[in-house]
């Protein structure tokens, strides 16, 4: 580092300048979006395309690995000041945005007429037009169902704004005057920030600033490999699934094998299942360090290396491979407004594939649903309906080597926000919340328990009371649990529960109510971390004393037998222990605690053939692929549940097979 | 023959004193140590300091109000009574989910947010009131008392009741408090309808819990206080700062000690203010720093208020004076990190060991360490010479710094305060880039013991003009104490669309709210020279989630088509843009009560010339060696201007002047610093 000191009073201020540029954003910007969920970010970007400094508590803080060169070479040379970018286009940033809800706008700081750097922003608008009101639905297959594509190009042109661009974008919302409104907000938070790069560069010269922007970024980078180096070189696998059953694709496979080689890594998602038609597909251009990849290791750094400078540097040695045509790198112009649930799932695969090197550095499986809860009854008095948020529907996270985990949120969504009741059913009396709760039990067992699960129930009075949940994850395989630990509970929806009408519904993507209905979820707890053997039988009681743990349970999983007063019996509680040691036959606890139905499932199908399956097809076209490789899936599983024997070199031949027998030109 | 004012703030370190002479408005400051285990006992034992040193007669003491972090840190230190909840079954995991938020991002191991009260000790209660403020299912006595018998079994001393709606309809929680006091008379019950009926079931219950939990040792701390102060020949009642500003009778804060939770910093805001006042500067930055904390506010001509103040992790939504936290003061520790660059914080030596040169076997390079090494304060220190400081453990703890970065020991404790103000800068920015306002105009008012040792590096980087160090930076809570009003905040939940208000129903709603003030301020019975009552609301278009407030003018009458309007003023001025066509509904009324003490006038003193500085030496700054002259503040005499470089040493604190800056001494004894062009 060329001067230590230097470099960290500039680092301060670069953060200075993109959190007060969040907090106008954040201050002026009027959506739900922005105020509840936190869906926008600022940051400042080098010339190169970098993100050199980003809030680290405000907006969306994963942008350090929002790739900006697409961007920046589509625009070419022609920028000058008082210059504004537009755009949301996946394609043509070359996997910048990554839907068409998240709107960039982006201008240059020039000092003295040469162009320092970029101050950047998004903010997720609340419609962009497309075929559904919110414009995302897990259903829509291409991505010009999901609303209006902006290319990049100016908004702003010297100053003057480019009007009718404007009014076609607006034309083209369901909600014009919010979309400006947040796009104003943005505008002011760009004003800001190249204020203040300039008044930077007043003080301490051009040429300070210039060069400090390439050591923060060296900086962060060096501290990131320190990070990495630590870990054992070598390859790691892991497979997740999306069960995206809601849109009638089963369950698609998230496969990485992640390679340490001394400070820096691989990522390769060979093995990946082919893009889906649904909107599920995430347009990551197979860019290094793409942010919708590197959510769980970025944390895991930052875990270690808490006060490390946050920027590009971090995901520079996040090296990336992904086929193309696969649903983490789709052909141009697939569905993508509901990536969040993939890149959920991409974050879990890329902790549990590094797991296996550095155990103790990570959780365990957290609920893995982000889901909002929305409902909507007739509106009398209008004639329209009446929409809501009932509540986020989380769960708990994964059990970590040093704590149980977080009961009814996540780690990876800390930002979320729940609804006050009392707010709720003020704006919808028609919805009465009856329970909201921790989902006892639900927590996967372990030396330190996985985060509870939570519960909700509500009954409507309204005629044709409409629910929907996207995002829904996790009813099948529940969060698998690390070193000993267990699964968390899988999620469950339940239409009038304790009646003779109950009926256990799944995953839910539209449900319509009846007056008097009741809907009760539970959501998932995350895994357990360690041996629940070695949680001390105090810790269980705890537990038990505190309803967060069944006694059944803790004479199941954790073999602590309790006396009916709620004291502790020892020897009890000993040869318990001592047998159930003995009778699961281990020595060495398993890295993962899957649970009976991901085990059934990987019991019929070995990583070999699911590989070879993943992969087969590669070089069809898309829509072909995408047909072939259901059938393919299908006739591969009736063959193995008959008993048949499938190898992977048998896999080409029989989609051969299929291909054949399709009359396609 | 003129009485006193006595102020009294109880701090972590010392507790600070200031006594006020009504007739002169002079100000006399002390400070003596704290006695956390038995707070009141450090405020006796400064009492008789005064008796004794001064010959101040206790009768003449008019007046006493004090502030004590008490209620904060049993808070914090989780070492309040074993408090039980009761809540509407189906609820009970309210405190458990809270808002969901979690305290830190990007970090895997976040500490699991542990409730103030464990789960097993917060019983259902079957009964459910609707969000109309209809009974849907109602209270049983057999129920509460089964429930609170239960938890009277397990062993509680103090007793929340928290239901649903109850903001709309304390019904059920009035009842259950009668019915348990007729049952368990000795449980200290509070209910959360009672305490701040605001619409949130998460945050309102919240503070009912604390309430509770904080409650009986506030308790047991006002009657002993009360009664040394008055086995002192203190004849006066006793007084106790609140988060809001003010302050309120000893019985109130027994009652509802949740209001003081946030004292401490308003009452130094309070006193910044007074001395701003003073000398009519209206818009001041104030910057308190410690040996634990930098705090700062905003003062735009009035005092600035904020209901989304947190202590920890613990949302507090009562309105308290808006502070920020901005850093971790004079005992931040400076280390290098793998890559060799320097970091300040936010690890802290705290006050014990503290910082290395106190000697009390701190040995890692503090702030303070560095200000002793770059000959910004001298080793005499504070307090007239009795907190010494040990230069030589201050050297040898930044030399353990200076060969990582390359640098001479001074020049390392140069770049150890660059980076602290580099540090508060970028934490300050923000903050006031929430609040949507642009400091250029206004000036810095430093307080605490590093308040004015930092304050001019920290305006240099603001773009500041003007610095202002009152008399006693050290005490300045204390001033705080002695010059607030009384002032209490009154709310009532409405979220109702503005167009399905009656004619009467907005005079109505402010006259229930005033009519409840009024009689706050009358329990208190004091002595007032006026009383203000500040109405304001909080607005929102239909469909949208987050608030503006809007504070009414104080003229009589209210109508919807003047708060719509008002409200549209304020949302053009803050988003740039409005839609006079878009409903409008209201939040919260609020209402807050201002009686005026009555102040002796500031007096101000005559010029009087400058004696002779102490001495000069050498002090490395921002890469340069400069000779300083170094001053006692005594000596600067009143009127003179003295240019920067210059340390100028006080009682309780040192303050740094860098070139580029004069300072003189004003009538009312502050130091006024000015930016040179």
């Amino acid at each position: 580092m060329n001067d230590p000191v230097r470099l960290e009073i500039l680092l301060n201020r670069f953060q200075a300048i993109v959190d007060e540029m969040a907090q106008v954003v954040s201050r002026t910007a009027h959506t739900v979006f922005v105020k509840e969920t936190q869906d926008y970010g600022s940051v400042l970007v080098s010339r190169q395309g970098e993100v050199f400094a980003a809030p680290r508590r405000y907006g969306v803080l994963m942008m350090i690995g929002m790739p900006m060169a697409g961007a920046l070479e589509r625009i070419g040379d022609d920028v000058a000041e008082g210059d504004v970018f537009v755009s949301n286009d996946p394609d043509a940033t070359k996997g910048m945005a990554t839907h068409l809800s998240d709107v960039y706008l982006w201008t240059p700081v020039f000092i003295d007429g040469e162009l320092l750097c970029w101050a950047w922003t998004f903010i997720h608008v609340s419609d962009i037009g497309g075929r559904v009101p919110g414009s995302i639905a897990p259903s829509s297959h291409e991505m010009i169902q999901e609303g209006l594509r902006i290319p990049p190009q100016k908004l702003f042109s010297g100053g003057a704004l480019n009007r009718p661009l404007l009014d076609t974008i607006l034309a083209n919302c369901r909600t014009p005057e919010q979309n400006w409104g947040d796009m104003k907000a943005c505008l002011a938070g760009l004003a800001t920030a190249g204020r203040r790069v300039r008044e930077l560069a007043d003080q301490y010269g051009h040429a300070v600033i210039d060069g400090t922007i390439g050591q923060v970024l060296d900086y962060a980078e060096a501290q990131a490999r320190r990070v990495i180096a630590r870990v054992p070189d070598g390859s790691y696998r892991y497979t997740d699934y999306i069960e995206a059953d809601m849109v009638g694709l089963g369950l698609v496979r998230i496969h990485v094998t992640l390679t340490i080689e001394g400070d820096g890594m691989l990522l390769d998602f060979t093995g990946t299942a082919p893009q889906v038609r649904a909107a599920l597909n995430i347009p990551t251009y197979n860019h290094d360090g793409h942010w919708m990849l590197i959510t769980g290791l970025v944390n895991w750094i930052c875990t270690q290396e808490p006060r490390i400078a946050y920027n590009a540097g971090l995901v520079r040695p996040m090296k990336v491979e992904i086929p193309k045509g696969t649903i983490l790198n789709p052909e141009p112009g697939a569905a993508c407004g509901a990536r969040y649930s993939t890149s959920h799932k991409v974050c879990d695969v890329t902790v549990g594939a590094l797991a296996r090197a550095v155990p103790m550095e990570l959780p365990a499986t957290d609920s893995g649903q982000g889901s909002i809860l929305l409902v909507s009854v007739p509106d009398f008095a209008t004639g329209g309906h009446k929409v809501s948020v009932i509540q986020p529907i989380v769960g708990g996270a994964g059990g970590r080597p040093v704590a149980d985990g977080v009961d009814g949120t996540m780690v990876i969504l800390n930002f979320l926000k729940n609804i006050p009741t009392e707010i709720f059913e003020n704006e919808m009396p028609e919805i009465l919340i009856r329970h909201y709760g921790l989902r006892e039990d639900s927590g996967g067992p372990g030396r330190y328990r996985g985060g509870t699960g939570i519960e909700i129930e509500f009954s409507t009075s309204a005629p044709f009371t409409s629910i929907t949940s996207r995002c829904m994850e996790r009813y099948v395989f529940g969060p698998p649990g690390r070193l000993g630990g267990h699964m968390g509970a899988t999620g469950y929806t339940t239409l009038n529960p304790d009646t003779a009408r109950e009926r256990d519904l799944g995953k839910i993507d539209v449900l319509e109510m009846e007056p008097g209905d009741t809907l009760r979820i539970g959501t998932q707890g995350g895994g357990g971390f360690g041996d629940p053997l070695e949680r001390p039988p105090e810790e269980v009681a705890e537990d038990v004393a505190n309803g967060v743990v069944h006694p059944k349970s803790a004479w199941r999983h954790y073999g602590v037998v309790l006396r009916d007063g709620g004291g502790i019996d020892g020897p009890a509680t000993g040869r318990r222990r001592g047998g159930m040691r003995r009778e699961r036959g281990w020595s060495e606890p398993p890295l993962y605690g899957f649970g009976a139905a991901r085990e059934a499932h990987s019991a019929l199908w070995d990583e070999a053939l699911e590989d070879a399956v993943a992969v087969a097809g590669a070089d069809l076209p898309v829509p072909l692929r995408q047909f072939i490789h259901r059938r393919l899936e299908d006739e591969v599983r009736q063959r193995l549940e008959r008993g048949e024997r499938v190898s992977p070199a048998g896999v080409q031949d029989i989609l051969d097979g299929l291909r054949a027998g399709i009359p396609v030109r | 023959m003129s009485g006193y004012r006595l102020g009294v703030d109880i701090g972590g370190t010392f507790t600070d004193f200031q006594l006020m002479d009504e007739g002169s408005a002079e100000v006399i400051a002390w400070k003596t140590p704290s006695t956390p285990d038995d707070p009141s006992l450090a405020v006796a034992r400064g009492l008789e300091e005064l008796v004794r040193d001064r010959g101040v007669d206790p009768a003449r003491i008019r007046y006493f109000a004090h502030g004590t972090t008490l209620a904060v840190n049993t808070l914090l230190e989780r070492k309040g009574a074993r408090t039980g909840v009761l809540m509407t079954r189906g609820f009970t995991d309210t405190l458990e989910l809270r808002r969901l938020r979690l305290p830190k991002a990007n970090d895997f191991f976040v500490p699991r947010p542990v409730p103030l009260v464990p789960r097993r000790l917060v019983r259902p209660v079957d009964e459910r009131i609707l969000s109309d403020g209809r009974v849907h299912r109602r209270l049983r006595r057999d129920d509460v008392e089964e429930q609170v018998d239960f938890l009277v079994g397990e062993g509680v001393e103090t007793l929340a009741v928290c239901f649903l709606h109850a903001h709309r309809n304390d019904e059920h929680e009035e009842l259950a408090r009668r019915w348990i006091a007729g049952s368990f008379p000795d449980l200290y019950v509070t209910t959360s309808s009672d305490v701040w009926p605001q619409q949130r079931e998460y945050e309102r219950s919240l503070i009912c819990v604390i309430n509770a939990y904080v409650g009986d040792r506030m308790k047991s701390y006002f009657d002993t206080l009360q009664r040394r102060a008055k086995d002192l020949g203190l004849a006066c009642r006793v007084f106790s700062t609140k988060s809001n500003g003010g302050v309120m009778t000893a019985a109130s804060a027994a009652r509802r000690p949740v209001e003081t939770l946030l004292s401490g910093p308003a009452s130094g805001v309070i006193g910044a203010r007074y001395v701003a006042g003073a000398i009519g500067d209206g818009n001041v930055v104030t910057l308190d720093m410690g040996g634990t904390s930098v705090d700062v506010s905003i003062v735009g001509g009035t005092v600035g208020q904020a209901t989304d103040a947190t202590i920890g992790d613990i949302p507090v939504i009562m309105p308290a004076v808006d502070v920020s936290a901005v850093g971790a003061g004079g005992g931040s520790i400076a280390w290098t990190d793998a890559e060799g660059v320097l970091k300040v914080g936010p690890e802290s030596a705290g006050a014990v060991p503290g910082p290395a040169c106190y000697g009390r076997g701190g040995t890692r390079p503090t702030v303070t360490d560095a200000y002793l090494t770059a000959g910004i304060v001298g080793e005499t220190g504070f307090l007239d010479g009795a907190m010494a400081l040990d230069g030589g453990r201050a050297r040898a703890a930044i030399d353990s710094l200076a060969p990582v970065l390359g640098r001479t020991r001074r020049e390392t404790a140069d770049a150890i305060l660059q980076v602290t103000t580099a540090n508060i800068y970028s934490q300050l920015m923000p903050q006031m880039a929430r609040r949507g306002i642009d400091t250029s105009g206004f000036s810095m008012l430093a307080y605490g013991a590093a308040g004015p040792t930092q304050a001019f590096m920290l305006a240099r980087e603001l773009d500041l003009k003007r610095v202002i160090v009152p008399p006693s930076p050290g005490t300045l809570c204390a001033l705080g104490c002695l010059v607030a009003d009384f002032r209490a905040d009154f709310v009532t939940s409405l979220w109702r669309d503005l167009d399905t208000f009656g004619e009467r129903d907005l005079e109505d709603i402010y006259e229930s709210l005033e009519a409840e003030a009024r009689a706050w301020l009358a329990e208190q019975e004091v002595g007032l020279k006026e009383v203000h009552v500040h109405r304001s609301a909080d607005l929102c278009h239909v469909g949208q989630s987050w608030e503006v407030n809007v504070p009414f003018p104080e003229t009589p009458g209210l109508s919807v088509a003047d708060v719509v309007r008002w409200f549209l003023e304020r949302y053009q001025a803050i988003y740039g843009h409005h839609d006079p066509q878009a409903p409008v509904r209201m939040l919260e009324a609020r209402l807050q009560i201002v009686g005026v003490t009555p102040k002796p006038p500031p007096g101000a003193a005559a010029a009087l010339p400058a004696g002779a500085p102490r001495g000069r030496r050498l002090v490395h700054e921002r890469g340069e060696a400069v000779e300083a002259a170094v001053w006692h503040r005594r000596d600067l005499g009143r009127g003179p201007v003295h240019e920067g470089p210059l340390v100028i040493e006080q009682y309780d604190t040192t303050t740094w002047v860098p070139a580029g800056f004069a300072v003189t001494v004003d009538g009312h004894g502050n130091l006024i610093g000015e930016r040179l062009r």
